[in-house]
């Protein structure tokens, strides 16, 4: 199983509610994002199908004529002029409101829609760069409905004598710093997290959270230095803490839809500020704690 | 400039036609109209050729292009010439001389001026072929065909299975006729055959066009030698197999049930009754009729008792049959159900199907007829070489009535018994068949013209689709590109109707020159007759215009507001024309193809059905009639088509 499966994998596994939404990707976050088709000037060269490196797009013979029907063919027109002429005969023929799509007879060559699987899709660009006719974009949003389908509401979760369990990525700059200085200052904060040092917040990978949440972790936190004061990038937007920032957004909002709101955070702390790092900590447990325990449990429990 | 001549065909186009209406419609049209009485007379052909110069393109309005195309060819020397049948297409099937007769003729020729403008030069061009030739199998076929190349002078390679066995083929050839006919046929084969090349090997690969295939083959001890050729014979002959029947006839486990080949061998002196079974689900062709009257008579003259299970037996020479009831033959309609052996013989439950009867009869000895089918390895050397098969796995032939030796590749023949089990006579006289077709092939350099299909790389996705559509293998890729084959090309525009993005294009007849046909044809119409409905025929110009030509000889009456749109071939037409033609006003659009599988480029009709098809399903989704569309075949046999087809909407 590649990187991307086994992530979308551990999505489905924890998420505890169907999901509704599209979700809007940030500018920062790379790697997920959804591919709009405009069939009408699509010649089904299968360029982008040979381009696409995780097999996300295919070809099936149908013309999808309701897209025909609405096109706007631009001044210039399509490239393919075929398909110009085609649509545009269309159209004036038009008489009926809804149409449906329309199969294409088995051996005509030339026809054909491309379909995209937003589970497999990396958003690599790769398709959109190889199409000649100009009908592929790469589109911020996220298909999370696609991608998780139908889930299966698992029962409450009781738990006798709960505490909250997070686990807590550190970055091996300041904020690990931070967290030894609270120590060194004596500073109290609830037991309740498990550090994990990592090289940079920018370094901890999806996959990572939900591996954590998967096996029904409470809170996932996320510490790093302050921004624009990342050890690897500083201030360059790229930096490790700006773009996990990002990645933190996506993942949130990805998170309220299937059924675990406010079970990860991220914050920044430099290494003077152990004060600081144990507010945080303080905060996230008391937000837990609120909010109760992690209902992947309940699935776990189901599953076992 | 652009003349028009009209032909009164000896003074009789004009008491049906209004020439004079024509002359004042079409003033515009064209610079210089002229009526000539006889066009296909010489004094009519001298004045035409004085009148066309080289900067001259003209419209001709008289008979079809097939009687008159020939001559005016000939004497002008000029390419810019449209020729519109007013006869046959107008005056001849609407004989009632009214205004619409004459206003049909005027829409024709206005869209012989639009052809006009948008007529191209042909291209010609010109390859050298390799004066060698590769035939594949050393049965009856493949040695006629090596040894008349041979005394045709034409280099020659023979190549054979690898552990070819004369003797073992002249026993497996015995269905083909007579046993003394082979064997002196294939002796006197032999004796011709010194010089010839002979190789044993297994075809490796095949690369290349007509006239330079490149070919690879291993030998026994798996060294690969390679070869140019300018043609190819496959002649790898057909072997005898047993059928199905042949379990329940308990063939292998009772020494009384032998093939009906081993038992004319064995030539006993005893005599026997004897069963010869055959198998009735699989259809015998002649020559296995033919060869099964023929041994059983055999075995009756030499004194056996013989009867006969059958189904349907087809034979070349009834006589054989008679011959076989005279010398004692019984024929039993129906088959075997069920066989017993004991010690004394064999007990046979027959079902007799034309007495209603189940009887069980006993015999000595039960012979099962063989049936024929491809050798052992033709899917594999089809492959190889890239041609098809048919159904029952022989080597598909292009056109079985006009191209019998033709592969579906250019230059590859067949010979012989590859393509169909056949009579020792029959594949003679194939193997010379195949001989002058890959002679004519080798012979001098490959001179063709036509219009073809250009490729504008700039706009091409090289979505490969008119590689597939092709059925010519005339378009290939090469480096990312679409390569044009002329030497294969048959001029039939498949490839134009599939592709997407008009980086393909016919000479002639773009795309655009078909809109401007269709718009042309709609205008002139309206014009001259208001609101009456209109009827397009997009006609191949293979089976279906000549059809319709035939409609016109044969007085096949049919409504005027009928147009013939001709195209190379009815798999040129797209979804494209048909939808431009009912957005134009056509109140019907007719594609017309050549008889099912006698498709003059193999696939255009096939092609031409999925095209109708598509555009019926669509039109039914966007809330148009589909039966507006229609799609059927014509062939010259059946004028009266053309007037049902058109006839039942007008």
């Amino acid at each position: 199983m590649d990187k991307r499966e086994r992530l979308i994998q551990k999505i489905q596994n924890i998420a505890v509610k169907t999901p509704t939404r599209t979700l809007m990707v940030p500018e920062k976050v790379e790697g997920f994002g959804s591919i709009r088709y405009r069939p009408p000037s699509c010649s089904a060269c299968r360029k982008c199908i040979e381009a696409c490196e995780v097999d996300a797009l295919d070809i099936e013979g149908v013309v999808r004529l309701p897209d025909y029907i609405d096109a706007v063919i631009p001044e210039e027109g399509f490239r393919s002029k075929n398909r110009e002429s085609l649509v545009s005969l269309l159209q004036t023929l038009n008489q009926n409101g809804e149409t449906q799509v329309v199969s294409v007879p088995t051996g005509l060559p030339g026809y054909g829609s491309i379909t995209w699987s937003a589970k497999k899709c990396i958003a690599c660009n790769k398709c959109v760069e190889a199409c000649p006719e100009d009908c592929l974009t790469l589109e911020k949003t996220y298909d999370l409905v696609s991608v998780v389908g139908d889930v299966v509401v698992p029962p409450p979760v009781k738990v006798a004598d709960w505490e909250p369990f997070i686990i807590c990525f550190v970055c091996w700059e300041c904020s690990h710093a931070a967290a030894d200085l609270a120590g060194l200052m004596h500073l109290h904060y609830p037991t309740n997290i498990r550090t994990v040092r990592v090289p940079c917040s920018g370094a901890v990978e999806p996959i990572q959270i939900m591996t954590a949440l998967e096996n029904g972790v409470d809170g996932v936190l996320v510490t790093g230095c302050l921004l624009s004061e990342c050890h690897y990038g500083g201030d360059d937007p790229l930096a490790g803490n700006f773009m996990q920032a990002d990645f933190v957004n996506f993942w949130q909002d990805m998170l309220d839809d299937i059924g675990l709101s406010g079970r990860l955070y991220i914050d920044f702390a430099s290494a003077a500020m152990g004060i600081r790092f144990s507010e945080i900590v303080t905060e996230f447990v008391e937000n837990i704690r609120k909010i109760g325990p992690s209902p992947v449990r309940g699935k776990l429990e189901v599953e076992s | 400039m652009k003349k028009l001549f009209l032909c009164t065909c000896n003074k009789t186009l004009d008491k049906i036609l209004d020439f004079s209406k024509i002359e004042k419609e079409l003033a515009k049209t064209y610079d210089e109209i002229e009526i000539v009485d006889n066009l296909c007379v010489e004094e009519g052909l001298t004045q035409l050729a004085k009148n066309v110069t080289q900067d001259d393109c003209a419209t001709i309005g008289a008979c079809t292009s097939q009687i008159i195309g020939i001559p005016v060819k000939r004497k002008v020397k000029n390419e810019y010439i449209a020729f519109v049948p007013l006869r046959e297409h107008v005056a001849w099937v609407h004989p009632e001389g009214d205004k619409s007769a004459t206003n049909k003729a005027i829409v024709l020729l206005a869209d012989a001026a639009v052809r006009l403008d948008h007529m191209e030069p042909t291209t010609r061009f010109q390859e050298n072929m390799v004066e060698r030739v590769l035939v594949i199998g050393g049965g009856i076929a493949g040695l006629k065909a090596a040894t008349d190349l041979k005394r045709l002078k034409v280099g020659v390679t023979l190549l054979e299975p690898i552990g070819q066995n004369d003797a073992a083929y002249n026993q497996n050839s015995q269905f083909m006729g007579d046993s003394e006919d082979i064997a002196e046929h294939l002796e006197v084969l032999n004796k011709a055959f010194s010089g010839v090349e002979r190789v044993q090997g297994t075809l490796e690969s095949v690369d290349g066009q007509i006239g330079s295939y490149e070919v690879t083959w291993k030998d026994f001890k798996n060294v690969l030698s390679t070869q140019d050729f300018g043609a190819v014979i496959i002649a790898t002959g057909n072997h005898q197999y047993l059928p199905d029947i042949s379990k329940k006839c308990r063939y292998g486990k009772s020494d009384r049930v032998v093939t009906l080949e081993d038992l004319l061998q064995k030539s006993s002196k005893k005599k026997s009754t004897i069963l010869v079974v055959t198998d009735p689900d699989v259809q015998m062709h002649q020559v296995e009729g033919t060869h099964l009257l023929r041994s059983s008579t055999i075995l009756a003259r030499s004194g056996n008792t013989v009867f006969v299970t059958h189904s349907d037996i087809k034979t070349e020479d009834e006589d054989l049959y008679r011959d076989a009831r005279e010398s004692g033959v019984i024929f039993l309609r129906g088959s075997v159900k069920q066989v017993k052996g004991h010690d004394s013989g064999l007990t046979c439950r027959i079902d007799n199907t034309l007495e209603s009867m189940v009887r069980d009869i006993a015999f000595d000895t039960l012979a099962v007829f063989q049936m024929v089918g491809p050798t052992a390895g033709t899917a594999n050397l089809a492959a190889v070489l890239g041609v098809e098969l048919d159904d029952r796995g022989f080597i598909k032939t292009r056109y079985s009535k006009m191209k019998p030796v033709h592969t579906t590749r250019r230059g590859i023949f067949v010979a012989g018994g590859a393509k169909n089990p056949m009579s020792l006579s029959k594949a003679l006289i194939s193997a010379q068949n195949a001989v002058l077709e890959a002679f004519k092939t080798v012979r001098s350099p490959l001179q063709r013209s036509g219009w073809i299909p250009v490729i504008d790389d700039e706009t091409c996705d090289v979505c490969k689709a008119c590689v597939e559509a092709c059925p010519n293998d005339a378009l290939r890729v090469f480096d990312e590109r679409i390569v044009h084959i002329p030497v294969h090309c048959e001029f039939c525009g498949i490839c134009v109707s599939s592709c997407p993005t008009r980086a393909i294009e016919f000479q002639a007849h773009s795309k655009e020159s078909w809109f401007a046909r269709i718009e042309t044809i709609a205008r002139t119409h309206k014009k001259l007759e208001k609101n009456k409905p209109f009827t397009l025929v997009y006609a191949c110009s293979e089976c279906a215009n000549a059809s319709i030509d035939q409609a016109g000889f044969a007085n096949k009456t049919y409504p005027t507001g009928t147009y013939v749109l001709q195209f190379p071939c009815a798999g040129m037409v797209s979804p494209i024309e048909i939808l431009k033609g009912l957005v134009e006003g056509a109140e019907r659009v007719i594609v017309v193809h050549c008889p099912p599988s006698g498709c003059h480029h193999q696939s255009g009709d096939h092609h031409s059905e999925m095209v109708v098809s598509l555009t019926k399903d669509m039109l039914r989704e966007i809330g148009q009639d589909p039966e507006r569309v229609r799609v059927t075949y014509m062939m010259a046999a059946t004028p009266e088509k053309m007037q049902k087809e058109v006839g039942l909407h007008g």
